[in-house]
């Protein structure tokens, strides 16, 4: 009596968990397609001379929120290379911020054709990102879509990098001090993808992945400058970290032939676009439009 | 009784429930892919432990370890099997003079424990390799409460309370107590599988999902009403039965522990995405947290085990269920 009781127990368990898994599996996040497409190519952009610049400032208003000091009592090596490890989500000097990323987004050429018509050829260099002082070097940075990026440890300790994006496949690799640099690219667009390593849970970077190259961070003194962009009028977004998907503000800008544009913007309290329109606080991972242009 | 097998047991339990801990520390360090590679670490059987490898290798050092007691302990339980089989083959020369398990269906039960403990490891090395996807990462979180669930019900089996002949009892009441132990342990189990499905969708600095979040809230009050009447159930109908009352107390004062770390872990895990890295106390109390749930569970499954043991049905529901219609229906 008593074993068949445990079989039916044992049973019902097994059942149970594949009920479970079933019901994890139905649960498990899908990639949402709508922000990234792969790289296509349309009518290759050749420049005729007449490109124009974008540029500006980004401010902080508002007092920013102190860098917070990080414990590496789990691996002495950070400690001693970076003996004052601190956040770096907000880097503010004189009210400038540093590390806003700031693209174009969508816009209509002088010939009335869109941005997202043309293709754009694939820089030859790599990107280079560092694992310097238990932090990723760049911060922020973009890279257009198979462009590579060659990652590299100056670190005295181990570490692993690990891209955790939803449009492109997953990756993460072990490196470890002294180890050669690692390669990787990425084949969609996507706005923006979080770098991490589950070594050192405080180092975190982003990448954005566009398929054109009219995008830039914003240096220590908060200013940035998108060259070689044709005439016409564009929608630029700043984007800036924080939160569980960062901040974006956009703007809309005209650049003349061979001349250039301002966009500035400011994050912080009283965040505002400087004299243009939309200041909007979306999440910055969700945005459409980039994957249709 | 083999004294030797019920102490093996006990240990494995034990090892087992460390290694809960260990596991649970991996996920709230969100150690997980602190090494891109598996079973080796960084290519390494000893890495350097630092940073969070420290976490992740200690995970697998501590589970190798589980498995290979594991394995011993199938083999003490199948000792005589295997000394048998070799003397007919003349491999040795005496017969056994240690006897293994004698019950046919614990050593089998043994065998389940190996299966699932092998089939732990290989989760656990998938949920790596394939960058911690969330199904895998929860299969491998529930199968580990499965697995040492087993290893509980390996000591309770060994056990001289269990091997002792004890007086059974009719159920009192129309409410069978074996049963609502058995919808108490399915209901923690599924418990577990929420909870383990929370821990694993978001890490320390993403905020929880809400959906499941309120999900385990609502599993947390099922598993307080469920435990509850069956604690009550037991303590006021056998009250005099310390086979029973025990761990029935026991799994009232788990189940009140571990409501009180699922607030004091929501508490800190809503505050930990503004955190530069995951910082006690929001990792011990996670942690505690997971572990209390293994307890809770084990408990449980203890109490059920044992209420089969000495419940039987009482005899009017027997009668009831048994005897012919006497009404008739008079056209």
């Amino acid at each position: 009596m008593f074993m068949k009781q445990t079989k039916v127990l044992l049973i019902l368990t097994i059942a149970l968990s594949l009920l479970a898994l079933a019901s994890a599996c139905g649960n498990a996040p899908k990639d949402d397609n709508s922000g990234g497409t792969p790289a296509t190519a349309g009518k290759k952009f050749v420049p005729n001379g007449k490109e124009g610049t974008i540029s500006g400032v980004v401010a902080f208003t508002g007092t920013p929120p102190a860098p917070k000091k990080i414990a590496t009592d789990a691996d002495p090596a950070c400690g001693q290379k970076n003996p004052n490890l601190s956040t770096e989500d907000n880097v503010v000097t004189n009210g400038k911020l540093a590390n806003v990323l700031v693209y174009i987004k969508e816009g209509t050429l002088a010939d009335g054709t869109k941005i997202g018509d043309w293709g754009f050829d694939t820089p030859a260099t790599a990107l280079t990102l560092d694992q310097n002082g238990c932090h990723y070097k760049p911060h922020v940075s973009a890279v257009m879509v198979n462009q590579k990026l060659t990652i590299t440890n100056s670190d005295p300790t181990q570490h692993n990098i690990h891209f955790t994006p939803k449009n492109n496949p997953d990756w993460n690799q072990s490196q470890p001090n002294g180890a050669a640099p690692l390669s990787h690219s990425f084949a969609r667009s996507e706005i923006l993808v979080p770098v991490k390593c589950n070594q050192h849970p405080w180092m975190k970077a982003y990448v954005a992945v566009l398929k054109h190259p009219f995008a830039a961070v914003t240096a220590e003194d908060g200013s940035f400058s998108i060259k070689g962009v044709p005439p016409g009028a564009y929608t630029v977004v700043a984007w800036h970290e924080g939160g569980a998907t960062g901040t974006e503000m956009t703007m809309q800008v005209t650049v003349p032939a061979s001349g250039s544009a301002t966009a500035d913007f400011a994050f912080g309290g009283a965040a505002t676009a400087s004299g243009k329109p939309s200041l909007q606080m979306m999440p910055a991972l969700d945005v459409p439009m980039l994957g249709r242009h | 009784m083999n004294r030797g097998v019920h102490r093996f047991a006990l240990l494995l339990a034990g090892a087992t429930f460390f290694l809960i801990i260990a596991g649970a520390l991996v996920t709230s360090h969100d150690a997980g892919l602190a090494t891109s590679d598996w079973p080796l670490s960084n290519g390494q059987f000893f890495p350097k432990m630092v940073g969070n490898l420290f976490w992740e290798h200690g995970h697998r050092m501590v589970a190798t370890t589980v498995g290979f007691l594991t394995v011993c302990f199938t083999v003490y339980l199948y000792w005589e099997q295997i000394c048998n089989w070799l003397y007919r083959r003349g491999l040795i020369r005496s017969a056994p003079v240690y006897r293994g398990e004698p019950r046919r269906w614990v050593r089998r039960l043994g065998s389940i424990a190996l299966g699932t403990v092998i089939a732990q490891g290989l989760l656990g090395g998938l949920t790596v390799k394939l960058n911690l996807p969330l199904v895998v990462s929860a299969a491998h979180a529930t199968l580990a409460q499965l697995f040492f669930c087993t290893t509980v019900s390996l000591a309770v089996f060994t056990s001289r309370s269990w091997l002792e002949n004890q007086p059974t009892m009719e159920e009192q009441g129309t409410l069978a107590v074996r049963y609502v132990c058995v919808a108490a342990a399915v209901t923690i189990f599924l418990q577990l599988i929420i909870g383990a499905t929370l821990r694993h969708s978001a890490t320390w600095d993403q905020p929880l999902p809400t959906d499941l979040l309120l999900t385990h809230i609502g599993g947390a009050f099922a598993v307080t009403v469920l435990l509850g009447t069956t604690a009550v159930l037991i303590l006021r109908r056998q009250g005099g039965k310390t086979f029973l009352t025990r761990p029935a107390k026991l799994a009232l004062a788990l189940l009140a522990v571990q409501l009180f770390l699922g607030i004091a872990a929501y508490i800190t895990r809503v505050a930990s995405p503004n955190d530069p890295q995951p910082l006690n106390p929001m990792v011990g109390i996670t942690v505690a947290h997971v572990a209390c749930g293994a307890l809770v569970f084990a408990t449980t499954i203890v109490l059920t085990l044992r209420s089969f043991k000495v419940l039987r049905a009482n005899a009017a529901s027997f009668e009831f269920a048994t005897a012919e219609p006497k009404l008739k229906l008079e056209l």
